[in-house]
């Protein structure tokens, strides 16, 4: 377990990093100035460092964290910290530290915001998805706590998705099973699965070089921002199984899509990452790596991922 | 009597429209593209140069009566439900082509060409909180119908709310004329666990507090306003804000949409929000003049196909079908 651990965390991080400067490019132009995209370039951004404080809260709580231990955390580490300039944060961590500073509680924190829908609940969802090996509904039940404060609807639909497919990956699930673990942890009539099968679909029909096809399956055309749930965890899952599981494979053709590339990256690396272990993440990125600045959320500096995932297993 | 309320309904949503300072934005859409990049341009320049002189939108060499204050999206939208009204909401959409419209609308007609029907095709859409359908909904609410098959095509949760809380408010007030009345029905729809339920009765404690439109409005902006998305149309936030300054100003609508107006934030629907609650509240007679000669006039910035048409024409057939 600590060796799938630590896969799906370097994995994570891996994966962010990887992705980063293919953010909300086209997959054109990401062909244009990479060919593919297989070396990275720099430091990670906030998926890594919100799955830290993630992991953080699990280590304190455990099986008993409830959304209000959540909120009370983000009163004590996130929004003190939280002054101008908030770097790293999206709409729903900014618009989430507004309705804390109002005196809102979870759920209406999660909710009073628009980006209920952003996957900044994804993104950080593996540790959960790690803490239940095997078990994918209570890593659902147990991402859903952190999502209430500072997400909603699809946003927790997409959360309970990743943590679910690290819970079935962490117990050897293979990439179709792993797939179906997230899709069975949320309502068959939501956005989320929706696209999760469209993504499917369109992967079957198309095979793994039809980037633009998944484009036109999943991704929302009129929209600025590529923060959106279900198209970044339709994608992810997509790509972990258009790599078939493995690390690399999954991650480098995850950052192909663009959009939110990073988080996508950081989705597929993680679950590729538990169903591999540490030995599946390519050696060069795994020395990549290194511990986190804080440069999005202070209260992680330093900390880095393989002593987060040590932590994570050693209550297991 | 409430033929001269939905008159009053559309002359109301139409004033408010042409109050808000992004209506001059959404008008110049008639002016050629290069208009607009210059005045991209020159807000790029005002940043370079650190001067505090903000360009406007202007017409270097176009005609200025797009320019003039006047109507925008809300009211062509409102227009088109109305002659639309009697027909299937997902065929009515599905034949728009050509059209400016908010990001839930936009991002539903793809929906649409896709093959996702409603619901889905407002629900699997990143702005189907936006009060697009709050807007339409002033038409079903000035026909005593019901809103929400209109309003899952492009919105969804907060969105579709919106539409129930603003139809219900104005036929209310369509019905009985009294504001107090209209609010109670829309919060009667609004749910107090969901964002647009609290923020509603948060909104109308704020104002009732204050006392008088005007001077709820920093307490409006602090208790509603977040400022940190970065579109202005969140029914969640919008519709709530229409029905605390359409109660302060005890219906009247010459003090409930200036003080809508202030908040800039969300001074696209608000004050076309609020006007339309307020309009039905007085009726068209209580609208001043120089406001209905200005604003009953469509621009077709949107909606290329309604450039020239007269609103309240269009609110008389809807008058008429119920009669």
């Amino acid at each position: 377990m600590r060796d799938r651990a630590r896969g799906c965390l370097l994995g994570l991080a891996a994966g962010d990093a990887l992705g980063a400067p293919a953010e909300n490019l086209t997959p054109a132009e990401i062909r244009r100035r990479w060919g593919r995209l297989t070396e990275i370039e720099g430091g990670g951004t906030d998926d890594t460092e919100y799955a830290i404080f993630a992991a953080s809260l699990l280590v304190r709580y455990g099986h008993a964290l409830t959304s209000r231990d959540v909120a009370e955390a983000y009163r004590r580490e996130v929004v003190p910290r939280a002054e101008v300039p908030m770097r790293g944060a999206g709409f729903s961590e900014r618009g989430t530290v507004e309705a804390l500073r109002r005196g809102l509680e979870p759920p209406l924190t999660g909710l009073a915001h628009q980006h209920g829908w952003s996957d900044g609940l994804a993104m950080r969802a593996a540790p959960y998805g790690i803490f239940c090996p095997g078990d994918p509904v209570e890593a659902a039940r147990l991402v859903e706590q952190d999502g209430l404060v500072s997400a909603s609807g699809e946003g927790i639909a997409g959360g309970r998705a990743v943590a679910a497919a690290v819970a079935a990956a962490m117990a050897g699930a293979g990439p179709r099973d792993v797939v179906q673990a997230a899709l069975s942890v949320i309502p068959a009539d939501s956005w989320t699965a929706r696209n999760v099968l469209r993504a499917c679909e369109s992967l079957d029909r198309n095979g793994t070089d039809a980037v633009e096809a998944l484009h036109e399956a999943v991704v929302v055309r009129h929209y600025p921002w590529t923060d959106l749930a279900p198209e970044a965890v339709a994608l992810a899952l997509a790509a972990f199984l258009a790599g078939d599981g493995d690390v690399e494979a999954s991650v480098t053709f995850g950052v192909s899509l663009g959009r939110d590339a990073d988080t996508i990256g950081a989705i597929a690396g993680a679950v590729a990452g538990a169903a591999r272990g540490e030995a599946g993440v390519p050696a060069r990125w795994a020395g990549a790596i290194g511990p986190v600045t804080g440069t999005c959320l202070p209260v992680v500096a330093g900390r880095h991922v393989l002593d987060t995932a040590d932590e994570l297993a050693e209550g297991l | 009597m409430s033929g001269d309320r939905i008159r009053g309904a559309f002359a109301g949503l139409a004033v408010g429209d042409a109050v808000g300072w992004p209506a001059g934005r959404h008008r110049s859409a008639l002016h050629a593209p290069w208009s607009r990049r210059l005045h991209r341009e020159l807000d790029a320049f005002a940043e370079e140069h650190r001067v505090t002189t903000l360009p406007v939108p202007f017409a270097l060499n176009q005609p200025v009566a797009p320019l003039r204050i006047g109507p925008s999206d809300d009211a062509e939208w409102l227009a088109w439900t109305a002659l639309t009204i009697d027909r299937p909401r997902a065929e009515a959409f599905g034949e728009l082509t050509d059209v400016r419209a908010r990001i839930s609308v936009a991002t539903a007609l793809d929906n649409l060409a896709k093959g996702i029907e409603p619901p889905a095709s407002g629900h699997d859409n990143p702005h189907h909180f936006d009060d697009a359908a709050a807007v339409r909904a002033v038409a079903y609410g000035a026909a005593g119908r019901d809103p929400t098959e209109d309003a899952q095509v492009t919105n969804a949760l907060d969105g579709v709310l919106g539409a129930r809380a603003m139809a219900a408010a104005v036929a209310e007030a369509v019905a009985s004329g009294q504001v107090g009345r209209a609010v109670e029905a829309a919060l009667a729809v609004l749910p107090p666990e969901t964002a647009i339920g609290h923020n509603a009765r948060a909104a109308l404690s704020a104002a009732r507090a204050a006392g008088d439109p005007f001077a709820a409005v920093p307490a409006l902006d602090a208790e509603v306003l977040d400022h940190v998305y970065s579109y202005a149309v969140g029914a969640a936030q919008t519709v709530p804000v229409a029905l605390a300054l359409a109660e302060a100003a005890g219906g009247e609508l010459a003090r409930a949409v200036p003080a809508a107006a202030c908040l800039a934030p969300v001074a696209d629907s608000a004050p076309a929000l609020t006007g339309a609650i307020a309009g039905a509240c007085g009726g068209y007679a209580a609208i001043p003049q120089g406001w209905l000669a200005s604003a009953r006039t469509l621009a077709g910035c949107c909606l290329p196909e309604l450039a020239g048409r007269d609103l309240i024409e269009i609110a008389d057939t809807l008058t008429k079908g119920i009669a």
